[in-house]
């Protein structure tokens, strides 16, 4: 299967690091979601995968082989860089013939990837005509045009309504269970957990964190039961006692950490404290992210110090 | 990666746009109309420059379809998306190179034969012979070609339609119709001036009509080869 291999990657523009030794694998058959703040190396990491920019150290491999080496590379890796890429005068199907026109893929292929994104009905409409979702999804017809193996996408769901979003999440999905490599950057933390398996996490040009999804949330954010009762007092008073760790809210809701739902809902149906709502937290991969980053922050800082 | 796939992927990026096509006509229809309008108000001191007169505004319609089809590539990302498809840069270039040509230079010879048979009606009696004007037509075709071909190398230099076209076009209308007219000496060699010997019945210049064309080909030479070099090194 193909994956795509980096290795100690690294690309300075004037002196400044935008990509600094950068080593990871994205592995086939799930979807490698890319995170990091705007700015942190995940465009020109993807450019240098493509052989677009010339690496300072390091290479990247698809397959074990420089992408620049591959033939009819379209077959192979498929990728949205920037949807601004069509040239707004040239019509949707004639944007995608001459890309396919070049890899030897058949006009038969740019009917099937315009139906498939939805874009059939305007496909000999000019590019300009079309809002930002129609041209992400353009970028995306336009990644999917080989068939290819290795599919790269730079924040598709830029610009997508409710119901992109919800069509890109499931096409991820989709191309992910056919066994493909789908490395798909973004900085939405919600969106990436819909959609990613795994997490490649960049920040200022490095890699913080390369984990399954799940597990980064779990080793960062402790899940808590959040409960909202009619007898407050009671219910500190017995979440003191078996000596919970919990808070109380301005809007009166209880926050205890490190416990689990179905201990607490015994307990308090034996004490008969009334109970308003009794539910599990789940951690969310933003709180993860975020805890990341502030350690990240602080470590960073404390280094400048000494 | 073959060069034939590259080629057609190129062709199908200029019949597509409407404006690359306008500028094809706008080569025939500037190059006629001008040189008619010229030849009606001719005298008798250079009949086949009275006939081609027309290409002086001829080629400005050629450098911008030349400049017009590399800028493309050079705004919002869609080198990296042509790169994508086609990493091998050199050959990318020189297809895109090649499907510049070929319709500039069809339509050049078009354009040479129609302005030829127009100005012969116009003129009448003191028309060109045939020999010459066979000579001035298949001239104008090469020279339009070479102007097109020119830009285009300038264009992959310099990365922007605007700043292309912002050089060249004074350029032509300036330097070339103040200078050339003190002619003799350098001025001569300059690209647009060269190739238009190929146009006149008498010259009395270092270059003959060929020579000519020659130096233009090597101005154009030159700029293709920087483009290509350009493409090849920097980042998209």
């Amino acid at each position: 299967m193909t994956s795509i291999d980096v290795r100690d990657l690294t690309k300075e523009y004037g002196g400044r690091r935008a990509v600094d030794r950068l080593t990871f694998r994205v592995s086939p058959g799930r979807v490698t979601g890319f995170l990091g703040p705007n700015g942190a190396g995940k465009s020109t990491t993807f450019r240098l995968v493509l052989g677009l920019d010339r690496p300072t150290a390091g290479t990247a491999t698809v397959g074990g082989q420089a992408y620049a080496g591959l033939r009819a590379p379209l077959r192979r890796v498929g990728a949205l860089l920037d949807a601004r890429a069509a040239h707004g005068s040239r019509t949707a199907r004639d944007h995608l013939l001459a890309l396919a026109a070049s890899n030897r893929i058949p006009a038969r292929r740019v009917d099937s990837v315009l139906e498939e994104t939805g874009l059939a009905t305007v496909a000999r409409r000019r590019v300009r005509t079309f809002s930002l979702g129609m041209r992400q999804r353009l970028g995306i017809a336009a990644a999917l045009l080989g068939d290819p193996e290795v599919v790269l996408l730079d924040e598709p769901a830029n610009g997508l309504d409710p119901e992109g979003i919800v069509w890109i999440r499931t096409l991820l999905r989709r191309l992910a269970a056919e066994g493909r490599t789908v490395l798909v950057s973004s900085h939405l933390m919600g969106e990436t957990a819909a959609f990613a398996d795994h997490l490649l996490i960049l920040g200022r040009g490095r890699l913080l964190a390369d984990t399954p999804v799940q597990d980064f949330i779990r080793a960062r954010v402790q899940p808590h039961v959040r409960i909202r009762t009619t007898d407050p007092a009671a219910l500190g008073d017995l979440l003191a006692r078996h000596g919970h760790d919990a808070s109380r809210g301005e809007d009166g809701t209880w926050t205890v950490r490190h416990a689990r739902v179905d201990d607490l809902g015994r307990l308090m149906s034996e004490e008969g404290v009334p109970v308003l709502e009794l539910a599990a937290q789940e951690a969310t991969l933003e709180e993860a992210y975020l805890d990341l980053t502030t350690a990240e922050a602080e470590f960073t800082a404390q280094h400048q110090e000494a | 990666m073959p060069f034939a796939p590259v080629l057609h992927a190129e062709w199908i990026k200029i019949r597509s746009l409407r404006s690359l096509l306008g500028a094809l006509a706008a080569v025939l229809v500037a190059t006629a109309a001008f040189s008619a309008l010229a030849a009606a108000d001719a005298d008798d001191s250079d009949p086949l420059f009275s006939v081609f007169f027309g290409v002086s505004f001829g080629q400005i319609a050629a450098i911008a379809f030349g400049t017009t089809a590399v800028a493309s590539e050079f705004r919002d990302g869609a080198l990296r998306l042509t790169l994508a498809a086609v990493p091998d840069r050199g050959r990318w270039f020189a297809a895109k190179v090649t499907a510049i040509a070929l319709p500039v230079l069809a339509v050049g010879l078009l354009t040479g034969f129609v302005t030829l048979l127009v100005g012969r009606a116009v003129l009448g009696t003191s028309a060109p012979g045939w020999g010459e004007g066979v000579r001035g037509a298949v001239g104008c075709g090469l020279h339009l070609t070479l102007m097109a071909l020119f830009a285009a190398g300038l264009a992959a230099v310099l990365r922007s339609g605007v700043a292309t076209l912002s050089v060249l076009i004074p350029f032509l209308l300036i330097v070339s119709f103040v200078v050339g007219d003190l002619s003799g000496g350098a001025a001569d060699f300059l690209p647009d001036r060269a190739g238009q010997v190929a146009l006149h019945s008498s010259w009395d210049g270092a270059l003959g009509p060929w020579s000519g064309l020659a130096v233009t080909a090597l101005w154009t030479a030159a700029a293709l080869a920087a483009g290509g070099w350009t493409v090849r090194r920097r980042d998209a």
